[in-house]
C-alpha cells in the first residue's frame, strides 16, 4: 500500500507540470490580455484611461514579454511558493486566494454533508420501497431539483426573502460581522446564512445521488448473497446496511476525485448571484479580466485537487472493498 | 485674463435649478466651527486636536442644496466586485484643485481657492487655501503638487510616457513653488482647458499624492528604498509606490487605509479582491464647512456592499437596503421596477441625466477590410441610405420605452456646440428613398432572397458587432437587421465577449460597431465619434487613429474631410482664446455632420438612480457621466439624513 502510495504521488509530479503549460496557454489564448481588458471594463462603463498610461501598465507587468518568458517567470515563482502577483489587486495572489479558500471549505464541507444525509436515506428508501408512492414523491422532487437551474432557484428565494420577508439572504454575514474576528456570535451569524446557498446548492446534487443510490441498491438487491443472508434470518435492516448498501457505496466514493475540485468551482454562479464570499466569483472575475497569475493559480489549484482528489478516493475504495485491494 | 475666464468656456446648462454650492472666502465667521460628535469625543480625549485647528485659516463655506444638516448616519450603498474603482472615486475621491459646478457649467474653485492664467494659457498660478490638511493631519501644500508635476511626471521609471492630458507640444508640465500655498504650472504651450480637465477625474494625480507619506517609496527622496521593496516583495518601485499611493483609477487606490487623502471620507476596510463589504469613515481634516460653521461631512461613514451580480444589486435595491445607488442599476428598463418599490423601501428617484449624445449607434468602418465593400462602407450616400433604411421610432418604443427621440450624433440642443445638422440629418425613416439610393449607386441587382448583390454579383452581407454584456446594442441591431431587409440589406449580428469586441476593433476585422456616443453636453473632452482620436472607440476607423497618433507613419490615412477635423482640432489644441477655439470647434462639427461618419439612433435617454427618502441635499438630477464624476461635484459630503 506504501509502495503504490509514493509511486502514484511521484506520477503527479510530471502530470501538474503538463497541467500548468496548459492552463497557462489556455489563459493566454483569449483574445487580448489583462491590460486591453482593463481599458475595456472601463470604457463599458463610459471612462477612460490614458493611452500611456496603458502601455506603461504592460510594461510593468511584463506582458510585452514572450509567452514562453512570462510562463517561466510564473512557474519558477510557483516551484518556490510564490504564485505570483494579481494584476487587478495588486497584490499577492497567496494571499487574494487563502482570504476566500477557507469559507469555500466550510460552505462546499457543509453542504457536500447536507446533500449525502438526504440522498442517502431517500436513496436507499427509494429502492426498497420500489414503486411504492414514497418512491414517486421523492423521485419527482429529486426530478425538479435536478431541473430547475441553482441560478433561478436563488434568484427566488432572494426575491421571496426581499419582497415577503424583508430579509437579506445574500452573503454569508450579517453586514456587522463581515470584518470582525471569529467569535461564537459569527459562527451563529454564519450558520442563519449558510443554510441558503446549502440548500440551494444541494437540491440539484442530492437528486443525482438520489438516483445512484437508487439505481445501486437496486441492483443488488435481488442478488443471491441476499436472499442467502435472508434465509439465515438476519433482519432486514442488519442485512441492509451489512451487505448491499456497502458495495452500492462504491460509486460514490469514487467520484470523490470529482467532488474536491467542485468544491471549489461548482458554485460559481451560485456563488455570484448570492453574492457569497467564496472562490468562485474571484476565479471568474480574474478569467474574465486575464488576471493571468491569478486565474492561473486557481486553475492549478482545481488540477492539483482533481489529482489528489482521485488519489485518495482509490485509496478509500481500496479500503472499503477487499475485492479491489486484491487486484 | 483673471477670474472671468475660469467661467467663460461651458455653457450654463440648468439641470440643476439652483446653484448647489457656491465658495466664499468665510471673512470673519464670528463663531467657532463645529464639528461631528464623534470627532468632538476623541478632541476632548486629546486624540484630536481642537476643530479650528484642523480646519483650513479660511475654510469653503458650502451652502447646502436644502438646508444645513445634522451629523450622524451610515450612507448604505454598493460596489461590484471587480473594476468598480471608480465607483468609489466618483463618490468621495474627487478632490481636484478645480472641481465641476453642480450643472456641469464649467470648472469652480476647489482646493484652489483661486487661479489666474497668463495671456496665451499657457501658465497657471494657483492659489491653494491656506492650512489645508491631509487626513493624517499634515499639512497640504505646494509642494505636494511638486512632488507628482516635478518629480513622478517626467520620471520615466514611474511614466513611460506621461498621461496625455498633462502633455502639451510634446512637453510635460512643469511645476514652480511660489510659496507653501502658491504654485504655477508650466506648459509649453497653450492649454486653455486646464482647468476642466483638473475638474475631471484624470486631471488630478496633482492632488493625490502627499509627499511626506509618498515619498518613502521614491529611490529619490528615500536611500533605504531597497529594504521596503525587500520586505513587501514588489519588483520596482513605481510599482510599490502604486500599491501604498494607488493611481487614479486602479483598485489599489483604495486598498490602503494608510494613504493620506483630502476626501471627506477616508477607506477604513478597503476594497480588495475577496472583500464583502467597503467602509469609509470620515476625515477629522476635511477642509469644507457649510453655511452654520459645521464641519462637513455630515455623515459618518459610507458602507459600500460589495455585490457581483447587478440583479442581486437590483433586488437589494428594490428591497430597501440601500440609501444612495446610481451606479449599475440605472437602465432605462429597470425604471419600471425601480418606480414601483419606491414607496415600501423608502427611495426616490433621482434622474440622471445624461450627458452622451446617442443612446446608441452603429459605427460603419470606413476601412472596412472586405475590398468589394469597402468602397461602399466609404461612400456617403450608402451611410445616408442605410440611415434612411432605420425606423428609429420603432426602436425608441421597444428598446428605450419611448423615452427619447430619433437623434444623430453631436452636441445636444441644451449645448453651446448644437449642430442641428449633424444631430438630425437622415433620422426620417424613409425606405423608398434609401431604396432609390441603393438603386442608383450599382446595388440594384438581387439575389433569390430578394437581398442585394453586389455590382460584381456576389452576396452584399453585412455584420453588426455587439458585446453580449450590451444588451441595448443587441436590441437595437436586432431591430435594424429588420428594418435593414426591407431595404435589401443583409444583415448579421455577432455577438460576442467584451474582450473579443475590442480586439477585432484593434485588428479592424468588423463592418459595423455599436456603442453609445458621447459628447451631447462638453463635447470637446470626448469627441471619438467626430474625431477619430479615441484608440479604442473611435470605431468609424481605428486606422485612422493610429495614422492621428503616430503622425501619419502608422495605419491609414484617413479621409480628406477627416484629415481636415485633425488638422483643425490640432489648431483648437494650440489655441489660448476661448472664442477662437470655439469657432474652430464649430468647424470641426460642420463638417464632421457633411461627411455623416456614425449613424445614430435615439437620443440618449434619462435614466434613474435611487436615493433613501431621509437622504437630503441631494439633487433631483444630476448629469450623469464620467468626466463629470457624478454625484462627486453635487458634494456628497452634504447630504445628510433626517431623523
Amino acid at each position: 500500500m506504501g509502495r503504490f502510495i509514493a509511486r502514484r504521488l511521484l506520477g503527479m509530479i510530471p502530470f501538474i507540470f503538463l497541467v500548468s503549460i496548459t492552463v497557462f496557454l489556455l489563459i493566454k489564448l483569449t483574445p487580448g490580455d489583462f491590460v486591453s481588458n482593463y481599458a475595456a471594463s472601463l470604457a463599458a462603463s463610459g471612462e477612460t484611461v490614458d493611452d500611456s498610461m496603458l502601455a506603461d501598465m504592460r510594461t510593468r507587468y511584463g506582458l510585452d514579454q514572450p509567452v514562453i518568458v512570462q510562463y517561466w517567470d510564473w512557474i519558477s515563482g510557483v516551484v518556490k511558493g510564490d504564485f505570483g502577483y494579481s494584476f487587478q489587486w495588486q497584490q499577492p495572489v497567496v494571499s487574494l486566494i487563502g482570504e476566500r479558500i477557507g469559507l469555500t471549505l466550510i460552505m462546499s464541507v457543509s453542504t457536500l454533508f447536507f446533500t449525502w444525509a438526504i440522498a442517502l436515506p431517500i436513496g436507499v428508501y427509494s429502492a426498497v420501497r420500489r414503486y411504492s408512492w414514497g418512491d414517486y414523491f421523492f423521485t419527482m422532487l429529486g426530478f425538479l431539483g435536478l431541473a430547475i437551474p441553482g441560478f433561478l432557484m436563488a434568484l427566488i428565494l432572494m426575491f421571496v426573502g426581499v419582497s415577503v420577508f424583508h430579509t437579506d439572504v445574500g452573503g454569508l454575514f450579517s453586514p456587522e460581522y463581515a470584518n470582525a474576528p471569529w467569535s461564537w456570535e459569527r459562527v451563529v451569524d454564519l450558520a442563519k446564512h449558510l443554510w441558503v446557498p446549502m440548500i440551494i446548492l444541494g437540491t440539484s446534487g442530492a437528486a443525482s445521488l438520489i438516483r445512484i443510490m437508487r439505481a445501486n441498491l437496486l441492483d443488488q438487491l435481488h442478488q443471491p448473497y441476499v436472499d442467502t443472508a435472508r434465509a439465515k434470518g438476519l433482519s432486514e435492516v442488519t442485512l441492509l446496511i451489512r451487505y448491499p448498501i456497502r458495495v452500492a457505496l462504491n460509486p460514490f466514493v469514487s467520484t470523490l476525485g470529482f467532488v474536491l475540485p467542485q468544491l471549489v468551482s461548482g458554485s460559481v454562479i451560485i456563488s455570484i448571484v448570492l453574492n457569497l464570499p467564496t472562490a468562485g466569483p474571484l476565479l471568474l472575475q480574474a478569467l474574465l479580466g486575464q488576471d493571468q497569475y491569478l486565474a492561473g493559480a486557481f486553475l492549478l489549484l482545481l488540477c492539483s485537487l482533481t489529482v489528489f482528489g482521485t488519489l485518495v478516493s482509490d485509496i478509500l475504495l481500496a479500503l472499503l472493498d477487499p475485492r479491489i485491494r486484491y487486484q | 485674463m483673471g477670474n472671468d475666464m475660469k467661467y467663460t468656456s461651458r455653457s450654463g446648462i440648468a439641470m440643476i435649478p439652483a446653484l448647489l454650492a457656491f465658495a466664499v472666502g468665510a471673512p470673519g465667521l464670528a463663531h467657532a466651527f463645529q464639528e461631528a460628535p464623534m470627532l468632538a469625543a476623541q478632541v476632548s480625549q486629546g486624540k484630536l486636536p481642537p476643530v479650528d485647528q484642523r480646519l483650513p485659516q479660511k475654510p469653503e463655506v458650502i451652502k447646502p442644496l436644502d438646508k444645513v444638516g445634522v451629523y450622524g448616519g451610515v450612507l448604505r450603498t454598493a460596489v461590484r466586485g471587480d473594476a468598480d474603482h471608480n465607483n468609489i472615486l466618483k463618490l468621495v475621491g474627487n478632490q481636484g484643485l478645480t472641481r465641476w459646478k453642480p450643472d456641469y457649467g464649467g470648472a469652480m474653485p476647489n482646493l484652489a481657492e483661486s487661479w489666474t492664467a497668463n495671456a496665451d494659457a499657457s501658465e497657471y498660478t494657483f492659489k491653494l487655501r491656506t492650512g489645508l490638511k491631509w487626513s493624517d493631519g499634515a499639512a497640504f501644500g505646494a509642494d505636494d503638487i511638486t512632488f507628482f508635476v516635478n518629480d513622478l511626471l517626467p520620471n520615466k521609471q514611474f511614466f513611460q510616457s506621461p498621461p496625455s492630458q498633462y502633455v502639451i507640444n510634446g512637453q510635460p508640465m512643469t511645476a514652480e513653488k511660489i510659496d507653501d500655498s502658491t504654485v504655477k504650472i508650466k506648459f509649453a504651450g497653450p492649454n486653455l482647458q486646464f482647468p476642466n480637465v483638473l475638474a475631471t477625474p484624470l486631471g488630478q494625480h496633482a492632488t493625490l499624492y502627499s509627499k511626506h507619506y509618498c515619498a518613502q517609496f521614491t529611490p529619490q527622496y528615500n536611500p533605504d528604498l531597497a529594504k521596503l521593496l525587500a520586505e513587501s516583495k514588489q519588483p520596482d518601485w513605481a510599482t510599490l509606490f502604486r500599491q501604498k499611493c494607488g493611481d487614479i483609477e486602479i483598485p489599489a487606490r483604495w486598498a490602503n487605509p494608510a494613504r493620506p487623502t483630502m476626501d471627506p471620507w477616508v477607506i477604513t476596510t478597503p476594497y480588495t479582491g475577496g472583500g464583502t463589504q467597503v467602509v469609509l469613515s470620515r476625515n477629522p481634516y476635511f477642509w469644507q464647512v457649510d453655511t452654520a460653521g459645521n464641519q462637513l461631512p455630515y455623515i459618518d461613514s459610507v458602507n459600500m456592499k460589495v455585490v457581483s451580480d447587478i440583479q442581486t444589486m437590483l433586488l437589494a435595491t428594490i428591497g430597501g437596503q440601500f440609501d444612495f445607488l446610481v451606479r449599475h442599476i440605472n437602465t432605462i428598463n429597470n425604471k419600471p421596477v425601480l418606480s414601483q418599490h419606491a414607496d415600501e423601501a423608502g427611495y426616490t428617484l433621482v434622474e440622471l441625466s445624461p450627458t452622451d449624445s446617442s443612446a446608441m449607434a452603429i459605427w460603419p468602418n470606413e476601412t472596412e477590410p472586405d475590398a468589394k465593400l469597402r468602397p461602399f462602407m466609404q461612400n456617403h450616400d450608402f451611410r445616408a441610405a442605410l440611415s434612411l433604411g432605420i425606423d428609429r421610432n420603432e426602436i425608441n418604443d421597444i428598446v428605450y420605452l419611448g423615452q427619447g427621440k430619433p437623434w444623430q450624433v453631436g452636441p445636444l440642443p441644451a449645448d453651446k456646440f448644437y449642430n442641428e445638422k449633424l444631430g438630425t440629418q437622415y433620422t426620417a425613416y424613409d425606405p423608398a428613398t434609401a431604396n432609390k439610393m441603393l438603386d442608383g449607386m450599382g446595388l440594384s441587382k438581387r439575389g433569390p432572397n430578394g437581398m442585394r448583390l453586389l455590382p460584381d454579383g456576389s452576396k452584399l452581407f453585412v455584420s453588426i458587432d455587439a458585446m453580449t454584456a450590451d444588451t441595448a446594442a443587441i436590441d437595437v441591431a436586432d431591430l435594424i437587421k429588420k428594418q435593414w431587409a426591407k431595404i435589401g440589406i443583409d444583415t448579421g449580428i455577432n455577438t460576442m465577449e467584451r474582450s473579443l469586441y475590442y480586439e477585432r476593433a484593434q485588428n479592424n476585422s468588423y463592418d459595423f460597431g455599436t456603442y453609445a456616443v458621447p459628447g451631447g453636453l462638453n463635447p470637446t473632452s470626448d469627441p471619438r465619434a467626430i474625431l477619430s482620436t479615441h484608440t479604442l472607440d473611435s470605431r468609424q476607423s481605428l486606422p485612422w487613429v493610429k495614422w492621428y497618433a503616430s503622425g501619419g507613419k502608422a495605419g491609414e490615412a484617413p479621409s480628406e474631410s477627416m484629415q481636415k477635423r485633425l488638422k483643425l482640432w490640432d489648431e483648437w489644441k494650440q489655441t489660448g482664446q476661448a472664442d477662437k477655439a470655439d469657432a474652430l470647434f464649430k468647424q470641426i462639427l460642420a463638417s464632421a455632420a457633411d461627411a455623416f461618419e456614425v449613424i445614430g439612433t435615439v437620443e440618449a435617454v434619462t435614466t434613474f438612480g435611487i436615493r433613501s427618502k431621509k437622504l437630503m441635499n441631494v439633487p433631483a438630477s444630476m448629469p450623469n457621466g464620467w468626466d463629470y464624476p457624478n454625484p462627486a461635484p453635487t458634494l456628497p459630503a452634504t447630504y445628510f439624513f433626517v431623523k
